[in-house]
């Protein structure tokens, strides 16, 4: 038995020409492009933080994170802020994307479990993939995502070695 | 709402039982101090009487046996033994315990209650019957009329008093008890009808009280209501007058009159009265004690920590919101305007200062637990320590002082097991078979330094080297420094205590006590002399959430350095900073080894004639740091990076300027070691 208030609400983004989506329930704001603050020594991934009314934000590159090379800056950019929990604790952190797509609802019965071979992801972090007209859209488990320090979510066997051993930020 | 007044009375209550154990801890040491006595007793009356009227009755039952004891003490009865002593901080602790679980009647406590009951029985009887005996000598001189003596008191209550639930006539009540009493209302001050307000008290009481108690008894009548009314008492003859017609009349007088008669009119009457009746020679009345409420002005207010910690935060928004007035204010360049955010610069700087000041409290606060530990662990380890505090009055944030607690009992317990040695071993050594333990505050800059130092037998820089050896946390040919070997303690899983006893070692080391300090932002280092002793020093930031910085800029990024670092700014040409192979500078004909930020952070160099060199106190070094730019003096309101920064361990915050850039806050001792650091290692490389 699914929960009854689950919700089934998506909201699809771009990072280069792949779709990915995220719950809806997970995203606070989507912000267009501001001035970013570098922080010095920071792992590459971690863009800087933002002035986000008041307070401090971090900056994730999720191109980084999905191994496609740094953001590159467009119109279309944008920085979802989303509610992450790590280790119990809610945590507001900006995450860059290429391009906000649209909400989407989506229902359970037509998710589909990630494959295990095949993917160039680790499984862990892919809740579901779900085929829309000819688009395979990725489900992505965003607290999963933002809160590990590795710098990729390839698959150790895909061959690459920046993969750092998985620690909890 | 009952509720809430047993909240209340829990947190009073707690309050007293700790003034109680402070007060009977400075008894100890002098055991004849007359005030000490009268607090120990103002506290027990005080939980006596909260106890009572919130229905704690155990409580209030077993303080009043103790109280008696104190009564005894109070009258000379009873000497303050060590044995009274022993018992009594037993009690305290038994206290507290009865406190937490006032209704439930759990055996252990009950057990404890009618064991500690008994003991004080015990005493308060052989104080007793030297009591007795006292009193019968005396009442064989002297006939009881003589011996009383008549007392004016002038009961004025404010009118909010019977909001607290204190009804004035039970006070009068309580005081026609004591002896011989005419109290006269004065009621004068009640209002026409359309003002009255039946929640409030206009009476004012003249009490005459013919009495053989003390004059302590009649103000202990007024306790609890101390603060809420003026109270006057005074001794206006040492024989009863409330036998003497003519006085009697007086009163009526003053009845009908309904004016307080004051004293100085009243002395007047009753020497005529004396003189006239008696022609007897007059004492004089010269021995009046006056209680008088009114000098004591309320010192001070009890307030909800949220309460204070949103004051903090109103008070952080408002410094970032007037930081942006200040920047606005200099770009449009209106000299009116100008004028007025300088003054609101003024103030709320003032205002924060003012604001921090509240929440800043002396670390006196936490004493009181640690006199209590080295009294009951040294005399559990049969060793004799005295235990002494400098500089109590210095003021930290109440959550580092919270946070201190912990680290601070844990090296004293280390003192205590393993720095002191038992008194046979102390005087074969030469030293005071007391040892001593001190703890010494004092400000240092934008710091505060607690050292806690004894007089023990010192950290044996052997064994240490021994132990990290064995558990393979150093090689065994590896060349430290005696301040490199003592840091080893520092190590988790490092404890030095050869058989691991009930008191320290229970697998928490020192490397708790390091993270803890870490966590309020301090640090801590150790010094150690084998047999002399070893010195555990902390400092620790005076607050946490806002810090006087310069404003520099990087590149594109803004940087915050804390001024309490910044020793002096060098403008230095571009050409010797970035022609050096060692990364030093001469600056003031010294040599300045200095780090270039651009360099460290991976910027490319800058393009210009002049840096700017901002020379920090390092350690006990200077060592600078070239910026591009510095831009000025700037309050920064301290807001976290977050958890996903947490690695980046050289920017300890972030602040947000006026424009709503984000600027970000240099820990300049972590930067620099972090810095230094990467230096060695690629040399070892090469």
């Amino acid at each position: 038995m699914k929960e009854a208030t689950k919700i089934n609400s998506y909201l699809t983004f771009k990072l280069r020409d792949e779709i990915f989506g995220a719950s809806v329930a997970k995203v606070l704001n989507i912000l267009e492009m501001i001035k970013i603050t570098k922080v010095p020594k920071a792992p590459v991934y971690m863009k800087g933080v933002i002035n986000l009314r008041g307070s401090v934000l971090p900056l994730i590159d999720t191109r980084i994170k999905f191994d496609m090379g740094e953001t590159v800056y467009t119109d279309n950019t944008c920085i979802l802020v989303l509610d992450i929990e790590i280790a119990g604790e809610t945590v507001h952190v900006g995450a860059l994307v290429d391009s906000v797509q649209e909400v989407i609802e989506i229902d359970d019965a037509d998710i589909q479990p990630s494959p295990s071979i095949g993917s160039k992801y680790k499984s862990e972090f892919i809740d579901g993939m779900v085929k829309i007209d000819n688009d395979f859209i990725m489900l992505l488990n965003m607290d999963l995502i933002f809160s590990t320090s590795e710098i990729t979510l390839l698959r150790e066997s895909s061959g690459d070695t920046q993969v750092e051993v998985e620690t909890r930020v | 709402m009952i509720d809430n007044f047993k909240k209340k009375f829990i947190e009073e209550a707690t309050e007293h039982i700790q003034d109680l154990e402070q007060a009977l801890l400075e008894l100890e040491q002098n055991p004849t101090n007359k005030p000490l006595i009268e607090r120990v007793f103002r506290a027990m009356h005080s939980l006596k009487g909260g106890g009572a009227m919130f229905g704690f009755e155990k409580i209030s039952e077993f303080t009043h046996n103790l109280e008696t004891a104190y009564d005894l003490v109070r009258n000379g009865e009873m000497e303050v033994t060590n044995e009274l002593l022993n018992l009594t901080l037993a009690s305290v602790d038994h206290l507290g315990a009865l406190l937490n679980d006032d209704s439930s009647n759990s055996e252990s406590v009950m057990a404890q209650n009618a064991d500690l009951m008994k003991k004080i029985n015990e005493l308060v009887t052989a104080g007793t019957v030297k009591k007795k005996t006292v009193h019968n000598t005396i009442e064989i001189d002297e006939e009881i009329n003589t011996k009383s003596q008549t007392y004016y008191i002038q009961f004025q209550p404010n009118e909010d008093i019977m909001r607290n639930g204190t009804n004035p006539i039970f006070l009068i009540d309580e005081l026609q008890s004591l002896g011989n009493c005419v109290a006269i209302p004065i009621v004068n001050k009640i209002p026409t009808l359309d003002d009255f307000d039946p929640n409030k008290c206009y009476i004012n009481w003249e009490v005459f009280l013919a009495t053989e108690s003390n004059i302590n008894s009649i103000t202990d009548v007024f306790i609890f209501v101390e603060d809420d009314c003026l109270l006057q008492v005074n001794l206006i003859s040492d024989t009863n007058l409330l036998t003497n017609q003519l006085f009697l009349d007086k009163l009526e007088e003053i009845n009908v009159n309904q004016h307080e008669i004051g004293i100085a009119q009243l002395q007047d009457f009753i020497t005529s009265l004396t003189a006239l009746e008696t022609k007897q020679s007059n004492k004089g009345k010269d021995e009046r004690i006056s209680l008088s409420s009114k000098d004591q002005t309320i010192s001070s207010i009890r307030v909800a920590s949220d309460k204070l910690d949103q004051l903090m935060n109103l008070v952080s928004e408002l410094v970032t919101t007037q930081a942006r007035l200040t920047l606005y204010a200099e770009n449009d360049g209106q000299t009116e305007l100008l004028a007025i955010a300088e003054n609101v610069q003024k103030l709320s700087r003032q205002l924060r200062d003012n604001a921090f000041g509240i929440v800043l409290i002396p670390i006196e606060n936490m004493l009181t637990r640690f006199q209590r530990l080295v009294r009951d662990l040294s005399k559990e380890l049969k060793k004799e320590v005295v235990f002494e505090a400098e500089g109590t009055d210095t003021e930290l944030d109440k959550t580092i002082i919270e946070s201190l607690t912990d680290p601070l009992m844990h090296i004293l317990r280390n003192s205590l097991d393993h720095g002191i040695e038992l008194p046979q071993i102390r005087k074969n050594k030469g030293k005071p078979a007391e040892g001593r333990i001190l703890l010494k505050a004092f400000y240092s800059g934008a710091n505060v330094i607690l050292q806690i130092s004894d007089d023990g037998s010192g950290i044996d820089v052997n064994i240490i080297r021994a132990k990290a050896i064995q558990k393979g946390l150093i090689s065994p040919d590896a060349a430290l420094t005696k301040k490199e070997i003592l840091d080893l303690i520092f190590i988790p899983g490092f404890s030095t205590a050869t058989n691991i006893t009930d008191v320290s070692g229970r697998g928490v080391g020192m490397d708790v006590v390091k993270r803890k300090i870490a966590d309020i932002r301090g640090e801590v280092d150790v010094e150690s002399e084998l047999n002399m002793g070893t010195t555990l020093i902390i400092k620790l930031p005076l607050t946490l959430s806002i810090i006087d910085g310069l404003l520099v800029k990087v590149e594109e990024t803004f940087y915050v350095i804390p001024l309490s670092v910044i020793d002096k700014i060098y403008a230095v040409e571009h050409s010797k900073l970035t022609n050096t192979f060692n990364n030093v500078v001469v600056l003031d004909g010294e040599q300045v080894s200095f780090f270039y930020l651009r360099h460290e952070f991976e910027i490319a160099p800058f393009d210009t004639a002049y840096e700017q060199v901002i020379v920090v106190n390092y350690e006990d070094k200077r060592v600078g740091l070239a910026v591009d730019t510095v831009i000025g003096e700037y309050q920064a309101v301290l807001k976290p990076l977050g958890k996903h920064y947490k690695k980046q361990e050289i920017i300890s915050g972030a602040t947000i300027l006026g424009d709503g850039t984000i600027a970000l806050v240099m820990d300049t001792n972590k930067a620099i070691k972090q810095f230094a650091n990467k230096t060695l290692t690629t040399e070892d490389h090469k």
